[in-house]
């Protein structure tokens, strides 16, 4: 579904991706671990579309095609989902407002009729139920005024109504009381399916333990330093990222 | 009235560019029509019928018409309302002495007077449709309105301003509030004059002992358009709120200026004005609060907020603060700039394309204050007209 190839990226002067691939398959659980600064957010962004990274090599394929061509609107409406690690208030701009705007946008570019009106509050509203959110949260600007833990579970009720086939949640955990990341943990394993991948990005172990990983990639400065299963993210746990600088430096 | 008035007299009645007050704004399109109205001197204009009627089904509201500054009988529905007295305001009032109130007080040939009694907050809105019309000569008109609230008493108003006709128009109006104790007003104005009419408007308001004024002011209109809102609290425990938003494209020119004079407190006045400018257009704020000694305990609060959205369109924003008094809390902020990038890529990762999201920002940026205005049942209309305006210019390019 997703393939990277020895992807370069700077922002400014400084180079923050240096060479990183990454191969993730339809069906599969990704996660990315990684000290702060790593360029987690980074290589979120850039698959998003952001226009401030600046690709300066490798590339990035989606389904199939160069996605580096797509606008971030393409990207989306093509599957890609970005749940933002700060996602951002937009007073005046209603919840409803922005789900249905997003939903109608792909819908219509895949040839299908907007949504109707009835049958989007009911989705909403079910969505919502599963992800402990108070109905009212519909009526208010995005993410205007949410706690931290809301406006995390606000991108997981994104993503539920608009079913990404690749879903890259950026920190998602972080924040979160432990009710609250059960709740996200529940919208993600909903969403998990064989048609779709997940990439989660987050630099705890505590996440992977409600969201069982296929794989987990350790981001160090600027590659995958290290790969392996839901084991490695246990042995960081216990060594802490020097451990992998060390092996990948030796 | 207008008789013995030369031209040249006329035109010194008008405050200039060297006034402080007026040094971004100027008058000479407005005084060359109140000359042009010199020669013919008359109002008569027939009132755009059509227009009232459609306002009028927009709003249920106990409408007052002021047609050239005429009261308009016939098309008033608020004469008889329950808890209000309507009267015609007697030509002998004290003049206030501040420019263009001279002007309306020496000119105008109608007036009147509101005194409301009793509190009718949950009733219809009283509202003064202000609409003038200028066909076959330029025209001048002076709206004139006196509002007292009784004590305790409360009501909601609309002051509308339209304007229809190929012929320059200059509109100059004057209305004064004055709120007795624990009195309370919300008020609503919303401008939606010609674009190629002028208009000065000047609403002079005073809070006595612990009443309370909401007010939400909204330009979308006018060649030039220039409002003063004065404020006097006079009494302490009084709130004023007011909130303001103003569209602007090629060719227009929109001034706000406020001013509030806390003479005693603790008394709060919050403002916050908002601003798109695109094309080739000019906006003015200028925000001056006045803590007067011995008024301890006020807040007053400032904002400021401009979108530009072209290169050629220019803000002169300015908050003004005196302060005399100890205990006070005062800010003031303004900011002037572009869409937020950041929000930008987030709706555009939701799948809005950039001209799709760039147009919801600057609706949101708008909406926010017509969601704060007073009288709820017009929001809906407000908001369809921004919506337009906006879209004749041309979004967010
Ligand atoms: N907009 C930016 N401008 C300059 N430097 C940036 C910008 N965004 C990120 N960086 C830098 O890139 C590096 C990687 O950041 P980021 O991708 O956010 O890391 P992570 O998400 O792993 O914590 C950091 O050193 C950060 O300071
Ligand atoms: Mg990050």
């Amino acid at each position: 579904m997703l393939n990277i190839e020895n992807l370069k990226v700077t922002i400014g002067d400084s180079e923050i991706l240096r060479g990183l691939s990454l191969s993730v398959k339809a069906g599969e659980v990704h996660a990315i671990m990684g000290p702060n600064g790593s360029g987690k957010s980074t290589l979120a962004s850039v698959i998003a579309g952001h226009e401030d990274y600046v690709v300066t090599d490798g590339t990035v394929r989606f389904k199939g095609a160069d996605l580096l061509e797509l606008e971030p609107e393409e990207r989306a409406r093509e599957g890609i989902f970005l749940g933002f690690q700060y996602p951002v208030e937009i007073p005046g701009v209603n919840n409803a407002y922005l789900l249905k705007a997003a939903l109608n946008a792909k819908r219509e570019h895949h040839g299908l009729e907007e949504i109707d009106a009835f049958e989007f509050l009911k989705l909403a509203r079910e969505k919502m139920a599963v992800l402990g959110m108070d109905p009212k949260f519909l009526n208010r600007g995005v993410n205007e005024g949410f706690s931290g833990g809301e406006k995390k579970r606000n991108e997981i009720l994104q993503m539920a109504m608009l079913e990404p086939d690749l879903a890259i949640l950026d920190e998602t955990d972080s924040g979160l009381d432990i009710d609250a990341l059960k709740a996200v943990a529940e919208g993600v394993n909903a969403l998990r399916a064989p048609d779709r991948a997940i990439i989660l990005v987050t630099h705890y172990q505590r996440l992977l333990d409600y969201i069982e990983p296929d794989y987990v990639h350790v981001l160090s400065e600027g590659r995958i330093a290290r790969s392996g299963d839901k084991t490695l993210a246990l042995e960081l746990e216990e060594k802490g990222y020097e451990w992998v600088r060390e092996a990948a430096n030796a | 009235m207008s008789g013995a008035v030369s031209k040249i007299e006329l035109a010194a009645s008008f405050p200039t560019l060297r006034d402080e007050d007026w040094k971004y704004t100027d008058l000479s399109r407005p005084i060359a029509i109140a000359q042009q109205w010199l020669d013919s001197g008359s109002n008569e204009q027939p009132p755009d019928a059509d227009l009232i009627d459609s306002i009028k089904a927009a709003a249920d509201a106990a409408w007052i018409v002021i047609a050239n500054g005429e009261l308009l009988e016939a098309s008033s529905t608020g004469l008889q309302e329950a808890g209000i007295e309507v009267s015609l305001l007697s030509s002998d009032e004290p003049a206030i002495d501040v420019p263009l109130a001279n002007l309306n007080t020496q000119f105008r040939t109608g007036g009147i007077r509101i005194r409301v009694i009793e509190d009718r907050l949950d009733q219809r809105p009283i509202g003064l449709l202000v609409i003038d019309s200028a066909a076959g000569a330029p025209v001048m008109s002076q709206a004139r309105v006196d509002i007292e609230l009784d004590e305790r008493a409360a009501a909601r108003f609309i002051e509308y301003h339209v304007s229809s006709g190929d012929d320059e128009h200059y509109s100059n109006s004057l209305i004064r509030l004055n709120l007795a104790a624990d009195a309370s007003v919300e008020y609503l104005r919303f401008q939606d004059r010609a674009l190629h009419h002028s208009q000065t408007a000047r609403l002079n308001v005073r809070l006595e002992r612990g009443s309370r004024l909401t007010h939400g002011g909204i330009d979308l209109g006018g060649r030039l358009s220039r409002n003063d809102l004065k404020i006097d609290i006079a009494g302490p425990d009084a709130v004023a709120t007011f909130n303001g938003l103003y569209v602007a494209g090629t060719g227009q020119h929109i001034d706000n200026h406020t001013r509030v004079d806390h003479r005693v407190g603790p008394a709060v006045s919050d403002q916050e004005y908002r601003g798109i400018l695109s094309g080739r257009s000019r906006a003015v704020w200028n925000g001056k609060a006045i803590v007067h000694r011995g008024a301890d305990g006020t807040d007053a609060q400032q904002a400021n907020h401009n979108l530009l959205l072209s290169e050629r369109s220019e803000i002169d924003a300015k908050p003004e603060l005196e302060i005399y008094a100890d205990e006070v809390k005062c800010a003031h902020g303004t900011t002037v700039g572009q869409l937020d990038e950041r929000a930008l890529f987030y709706l555009r990762c939701r799948g809005l394309d950039e001209s799709r999201a760039k147009r919801v920002l600057t609706r949101a940026f708008a909406a926010t204050i017509v969601e704060r205005a007073p009288i709820a049942e017009l929001h809906e209309l407000i908001g369809e007209r921004v919506e337009q305006r906006l879209r004749e210019l041309g979004d967010a390019s």
